[in-house]
């Protein structure tokens, strides 16, 4: 899952960038409103953790561009402007959800998995698929009785696989959803990653999980 | 408290009317019975003269002869009239039938000059009499005899029909006075009620007029021309109040922002941290992080609480005599190091002999704040000047920075709370738009003021503080 951070208060974007990649999600995040209107409006994100008040372009304006340009992203509206007022405009203008400052990081990444998941038409934080089962809200992974140990960058990859179970999904949407911006890496990391991922999800004389359509990308679901 | 509009106005139109009602039946009945009397008199002299061209006079003797044909009024004998008339020497010469048990009272004045007065007549009714003294007519044989001898007459007749008439005119004027006065009252209680009415309704709109929204003004097309300065200045007063309220509230959104924001990336930073086992470097980067948080909080914190303090007059101040330089530097050395270093240079000119008369803690603290300002907002390679001067009542302290991005209509906002030229400083921790706002209550507070102007990318702050000693005595008139 990607997530886009816009917050020009240094420590807490520090904060919650970190919070968000160690629970699995990959981050982008920028202090100055024009920079974060240019990432949410060039990239497709799953969920954009916004401050309303911002220097160069406000809160309020990226919410309307991105909407105006038909973005699904979801919008989590930060800010310590707490009046009924103002969340009601936030909402209303798109936003999908309002948390007010000083906030507990546990509730937003509750509330960004929660959207998350919406994005993809999932409510059930639990996912099973076969015999996996994976708990997002806790980020544990089960085959069968047995627990699965992945990193967060495998288990991000699996989520996304997940939440997508059963549809055909390419390199491109991996790259995009679960890398950064200013990842590093070249898109061929998404098969080495694969490879990683099925090396522990995948036992031998069970199923397949996670099936390679060729020059089409990948799809996880328990197929014969 | 003091009367009523209504009750003061009712007061004196019924004060005015009953004075006004009463003069008014005074004279009428005055002139009235003066008159009715006047036409009794002619009546009764009437009389007299008839009575006295019947009194004759011949060589011997004054006799008076008339048929009570000529004067049936004397002689009727129902509430008769009645005469009598005296020789020169008192004695009886005639008189009515009335007078024959009781004689009336002998009066007269000057000879053909007749006198009335009030009488009671012989049968005890009230009335009134003329004495007329006159010289009978003689006869062909005694128009040449003298002495002549002069006769007394006294008519009366009594007055009853006229006191009735008198009486019933007083009782009338009572009546339609009194009546009037009543009516006339009734009709000022409405007026004025009606008159009023534009007060209650301004009562109510101003009833209606809520704490939590000042919006509401009082639209003066429809009051009299006499209330709508009253309103005007109603309106004006509610329209300062709902800003004066805007901005409170505003004060407090932005003070619950600039809290809440350092509040929320300590709870972050902290939450982060003890959500996993980490490394001794990664706790130390994160209490580090978390330490420039609580400086900056503690700085808006104090700054609020200063704000406040001068705001609601609670600080002491004691005055002294301090040395402009030397404020100047105390509040420059912190900062030379690091302007040094971006390579930023310090003028100062004008300052010798300056001194104003100042608490030293809050002139300090405004001078720290000035520099502390002019310093971060200097370009590098810029230059910061000040000049003082000695205006004789106060001294003036110009600090001017270069490398000012505000433009010329920015400078009269520098000095409102939370405002901030460049919305991306708020990150850099002590910059929330409070300092130039401290600043500015701070220096009027000491009895000074403090203003801004931004020309040519020049940032210039003009300080006024009270002078330590008049003109006069620093440089004498020559």
């Amino acid at each position: 899952m990607r997530v886009l951070v816009v917050e020009d208060y240094p420590p807490i974007r520090k904060a919650v960038a970190k919070g968000l990649r160690e629970a699995g999600f990959a981050v982008d995040a920028t202090g100055d409103g024009e920079e974060g209107l240019w990432y949410a409006t060039s990239n497709d994100y799953d969920v954009v953790v916004l401050d309303l008040m911002l220097p160069g372009v406000d809160g309020l304006t990226i919410l309307n561009r991105l909407r105006a340009e038909g973005r699904a992203a979801h919008v989590l509206i930060l800010t310590a402007k707490d009046a009924v007022s103002d969340r009601v405009k936030g909402l209303d203008l798109g936003a999908d959800d309002y948390l007010v400052k000083p906030f507990a990081l546990e509730e937003l990444l509750a509330r960004v998995r929660a959207l998350a998941r919406r994005a993809y038409c999932v409510k059930n934080p639990c996912i099973e698929i076969g015999d996996l089962r994976i708990e997002t809200d806790a980020q544990r992974v089960w085959r069968g009785s047995e627990e699965v140990r992945l990193t967060a960058r495998e288990y991000a990859l699996l989520e996304y696989l997940a939440m997508r179970r059963g549809e055909v999904v390419s390199r491109t949407d991996i790259w995009e959803h679960v890398y950064e911006f200013n990842s590093e890496a070249d898109s061929n990391v998404v098969d080495v990653y694969i490879g990683y991922l099925r090396k522990k999800i995948e036992r031998p004389h069970k199923p397949r999980l996670i099936r390679t359509l060729r020059g089409r990308g990948y799809s996880l679901g328990a197929s014969g | 408290m003091t009367l009523s509009i209504r009750a003061r106005l009712l007061l004196w139109i019924a004060g005015a009317m009953t004075i006004l009602f009463m003069v008014f039946a005074v004279v009428v009945y005055k002139a009235l019975s003066r008159s009715l009397l006047d036409g009794f008199d002619e009546v009764l002299l009437a009389s007299a003269r008839t009575i006295s061209r019947s009194v004759e006079r011949d060589s011997t003797r004054v006799k008076f002869e008339m048929d009570e044909h000529e004067a049936p009024e004397f002689y009727r004998s129902l509430e008769p009239d009645c005469f009598q008339l005296w020789l020169e020497n008192g004695e009886n010469l005639a008189g009515s039938p009335l007078v024959k048990t009781r004689g009336l009272e002998r009066f007269a004045g000057l000879p053909d000059a007749p006198v009335f007065r009030p009488v009671r007549l012989p049968d005890g009714r009230e009335g009134r009499a003329v004495g007329l003294l006159f010289t009978p007519k003689a006869d062909e044989e005694a128009k040449d005899v003298i002495p002549v001898q002069k006769v007394t007459l006294v008519v009366a007749r009594g007055t009853a029909s006229l006191d009735a008439t008198i009486g019933l005119i007083r009782w009338l004027l009572a009546i339609t006075t009194g009546s009037t006065l009543v009516l006339a009252l009734l009709l000022g209680a409405i007026a004025v009620r009606r008159g009023l009415r534009p007060l209650d309704a301004l009562a109510a709109r101003i009833a209606a007029v809520r704490q939590d929204d000042l919006s509401a003004r009082v639209p003066a097309a429809q009051m009299p021309a006499e209330m709508v300065p009253v309103v005007a200045k109603l309106n004006d007063l509610l329209r300062r109040l709902e800003e004066a309220f805007r901005r409170e509230r505003a004060f407090t959104a932005d003070a619950a922002h600039e809290l809440r924001t350092p509040l929320a990336g300590l709870r972050c930073t902290l939450e982060v941290a003890s959500s996993h086992p980490r490394t001794g470097d990664d706790y130390r980067e994160a209490i580090t992080e978390c330490l420039d948080v609580v400086r900056h909080m503690q700085g808006v914190v104090e700054t609020l609480l200063a704000l406040s303090r001068f705001e609601s007059g609670q600080t002491t101040l004691r005055p002294e005599a301090a040395d402009v330089r030397e404020l100047i530097e105390t509040g420059w050395r912190p900062l030379a190091a690091k302007a040094a270093l971006r390579g930023i240079t310090f003028d100062t000119h004008g300052l010798t002999y300056l001194t104003c008369m100042v608490d030293r803690e809050v002139s300090e603290m405004i001078v720290a704040a000035l520099l502390s300002n002019a310093a971060e907002y200097t370009n590098d390679r810029g230059h910061i000047e000040i000049a003082g001067r000695n205006t004789g009542e106060a001294v003036e302290l110009t600090i001017a920075n270069t490398g000012c991005s505000l433009s010329e209509a920015d400078a009269q906002h520098v000095f409102d709370r939370f405002w901030r030229g460049d919305p991306s400083r708020t990150g850099t921790g002590i910059h929330c738009g409070l300092g130039l706002a401290l600043v500015e209550r701070a220096a009027r507070t000491l009895g000074g003021s403090v203003s801004a102007r931004i020309a040519d990318e020049t940032f210039t702050v003009c300080l006024a503080l009270p002078a330590a000693q008049p003109k006069r005595h620093l440089m004498p008139r020559s």
